[in-house]
């Protein structure tokens, strides 16, 4: 069922955010979040993605913007009291211990006394943190305060979690455990918003992504909708020659030369599926089988050897890095007018 | 509520964590255990055992109570509590601001459902909380210290509580202002140490110039009250000339116009010059703090209260009997002190806290406004 507009755990539109009526960190960004899905945001440094957060919980104030945060507008503090928060490079009361911290900011966000003590209790053992629960946080290490700041956010518990960067500083062992948490909550039904450089970890858990650049949104919606139109089939040729790879697809390429290095073919298929061909490979824009035999019996009937055949589907790295070379910025819906890059992931 | 009450409980939190809180707490229980070490005989006062002869702190010129109540009144607050304390107070609490500000810190409390106004006016009720504690404690070691050396068990010594904290008020708001526009504790401490000395110069400044303008117009009623009797008299020896011409009556009326010539010379030198400058540094005064009269009338307050007005009236007529002079002139002590205990609570009181108000409202428009 399609999520209405107050139906969004996050429905923000428009959001514009200018420094010293100089910096645009922020421009006309529309972004919406189903609830109960896990989302990803994001972006090169600078590219806005703090700011966005930070507007979302009001730490910012947004030069405009307009939308709602689990039905509310944008900045209605009760809301607050429903959302759960890490900020990158939290800094805590070092005179608190991690149990102390949890009832503390659950405290503030006007949770019930007997209901904080008996949260802290569930989510230090949720993180790990039984252990170390009465210790004060000076003690911490980074990955034990990622933890218990992890905790925090989900000490009032929230229906939406905005989390910027909680991997950091995290070792492998941490971030899986955090993985676990956060598919632990998508269960529960609650709403997790992640900002992150980690594309691989987003990749694994996040149901939706937005990607932006340069403060706009240059690509949003679940992997696979990103993914699908740049995946494609690769044909590995054993010594293609550039007569019989452009005689094999009459008309299709721009050049009518060989392909230089760092510079392919690309054209366009009779079917309109794009092609690309740089000298040894050959990438044709569909994604099933059985749509791609035509492609076979064409290298075959032209005495071309494949040496191996595969589906190429871009991983979100390749996204990202697309999006940040993409100067204009092309919107959702356009992405995969272009050829992909090279690189890929079967 | 609960928000509040939690905001309290972790600043009691933070402030035990501190050390200059507990170095401040030990600091203040010392002095305050000073005053047993001190004891009054007939004939002067004793440290321990060390005995210092003296013609007023004897038990005959004062009781006990009033003995320890004076040396409160006199070291115990005009001494700790208003300087060295507050200095200490000051270092203490100048970073909370900062701190609270910092990146990463501030993100966590403004992400809660609790108005950024709200958050601002606890954290700044948490810094004077110190303040409270600290003085608290003091007046408390010091009121068993006077019952049970003094005998006098003298419940208006707690009044220097608010008296203090008020006064430490004034200095802490400029240093949140200060550390919420720097965020740097270091600019905070300096600037706020800075202003005290400011206003505290704008006060001496302006007393100083009150009894320079007190003395001169002192001066001016007794001169022309001296040229009146000068008229007077030479207009008795002129009569006494025309009637009786002789040699003696022509010196006296040759003589008399002399003083008068000069008197009146001296009359127009004083034409009034502190009174603008004196005006000007009022004018001044009046929308800065007044650290010094607000702990001024916790002494105020204290004497009445604690029965000591005669330490207070001994004190007075001390400096009103002093031979103090200004430019040959003896400055007026009792216009002087009359004019500044005509300074009423509701100038001194009133005018420092509307300064705190505008202080803080400015402070609080920053913190409010400011992206984090």
């Amino acid at each position: 069922m399609s999520p209405t507009a107050s139906g969004y755990a996050i429905d923000l539109q428009n959001v514009t955010k200018i420094y010293r009526r100089r910096v645009h960190a922020l421009q006309d960004v529309s972004m919406r979040v189903n609830r109960g899905e896990i989302f990803g945001l994001l972006g090169p440094n600078g590219a806005g993605k703090s700011t966005l957060v930070k507007i979302m919980v009001t730490v910012v104030r947004p030069t405009s913007a307009h939308g709602t945060i689990l039905g509310h507008a944008i900045g209605h503090k009760a809301t607050l009291g429903r959302v759960g928060y890490l900020p990158e490079n939290h800094r805590f009361p070092r005179y608190l211990s991690g149990r102390q911290v949890i009832e503390f900011f659950s405290a503030l966000a006007k949770a019930d006394r007997s209901m904080r003590k008996k949260r802290a209790a569930e989510l230090l053992d949720l993180v790990g943190m039984t252990a170390w629960a009465d210790t004060q946080i000076s003690q911490y290490s980074k990955g034990m305060l990622q933890r218990v700041g992890l905790a925090q956010a989900l000490g009032a518990n929230p229906d939406l979690i905005i989390l910027d960067e909680p991997s950091d500083g995290v070792d492998p062992g941490g971030r899986r455990d955090i993985r676990q948490v956060l598919l632990h909550l998508r269960q529960q039904g609650a709403t997790v918003f992640i900002n992150s450089h980690l594309l691989s970890e987003l990749e694994s858990v996040c149901d939706r992504v937005a990607i932006l650049v340069g403060g706009k949104v240059a690509r949003q919606g679940s992997v696979n909708e990103l993914t699908m139109p740049k995946q494609c089939y690769l044909f590995e040729l054993e010594s293609p020659t550039w007569p019989a790879v452009a005689a094999t697809f009459v008309g299709a390429f721009d050049l009518g030369a060989p392909p230089a290095p760092g510079r392919p073919a690309r054209g366009w298929l009779q079917d309109k599926s794009w092609c690309e061909f740089d000298g040894i490979a050959l990438r044709v824009g569909r994604t099933e089988a059985a749509n791609v035999q035509d492609i076979i019996d064409a290298l075959r009937k032209n005495n071309l050897v494949i040496r191996r055949m595969q589906l190429i589907r871009p991983s979100l790295e390749d996204l990202f890095f697309e999006a940040m070379t993409d100067l204009t910025t092309q919107p959702a819906a356009l992405s995969g007018a272009r050829p992909p890059p090279l690189s890929g992931r079967s | 509520m609960s928000q509040t009450l939690a905001l309290i409980w972790d600043a009691y939190r933070d402030l035990n964590s501190r050390r200059m809180f507990w170095i401040v707490l030990i600091l203040s229980a010392l002095v305050a255990a000073s005053f047993a070490a001190i004891g009054v005989t007939s004939t002067g006062f004793k440290i321990f055992t060390w005995e210092i002869p003296s013609p007023i702190l004897n038990s005959k010129e004062l009781s006990p109570g009033d003995f320890y109540k004076s040396i409160f009144l006199n070291y115990g607050i005009g001494f700790w509590l208003t300087w060295l304390a507050t200095v200490l107070a000051l270092i203490s609490t100048a970073s909370l601001f900062p701190d609270f500000l910092a990146g990463g810190a501030v993100d966590l409390y403004l992400s809660k459902p609790i108005s950024r106004l709200r958050l601002f006016l606890t954290k700044y009720a948490c810094g004077l909380l110190f303040v409270g504690l600290q003085i608290g404690c003091f007046c408390g070691a010091s009121f068993v210290v006077i019952g049970l050396r003094g005998g006098a068990w003298e419940p208006g010594i707690f009044l220097a509580v608010p008296i203090v904290v008020l006064f430490f008020s004034y200095l802490f708001c400029f240093c949140v202002l200060i550390g919420v526009w720097t965020r740097s504790t270091v600019a905070a401490v300096l600037l706020t140490f800075l202003f005290w000395v400011f206003t505290f110069g704008v006060h001496t400044t302006e007393v100083t110039l009150l009894t320079f303008k007190l003395t001169e117009e002192s001066a001016a009623a007794r001169l022309d009250k001296l040229i009146q009797s000068d008229q007077e008299r030479l207009a008795n020896w002129q009569r006494a000339k025309a009637t009786r011409p002789t040699t003696q009556n022509s010196d006296y009326v040759t003589m008399y116009q002399n003083d008068l010539k000069s008197d009146r010379a001296k009359r127009q030198d004083m034409h009034g010059s502190f009174v603008r400058p004196h005006a000007i540094f009022y004018d001044v005064k009046t929308v800065l703090p007044k650290t010094s009269e607000t702990v001024a009338l916790l002494e105020r307050m204290l004497i009445s209260s604690a029965r000591l007005e005669h330490v207070a009236r001994d004190r007075q007529d001390d400096s009103e009997n002093s031979s103090a002079e200004l430019n040959g002139n003896p400055i007026p002590m009792r216009e002087l002190q009359a004019e500044i205990r005509s300074r009423s609570v509701g100038w001194i009181v009133g005018t420092s806290v509307g300064f705190e108000a505008v202080v803080l409202a400015l402070a609080a428009w920053i913190f409010c406004r400011r992206d984090y």
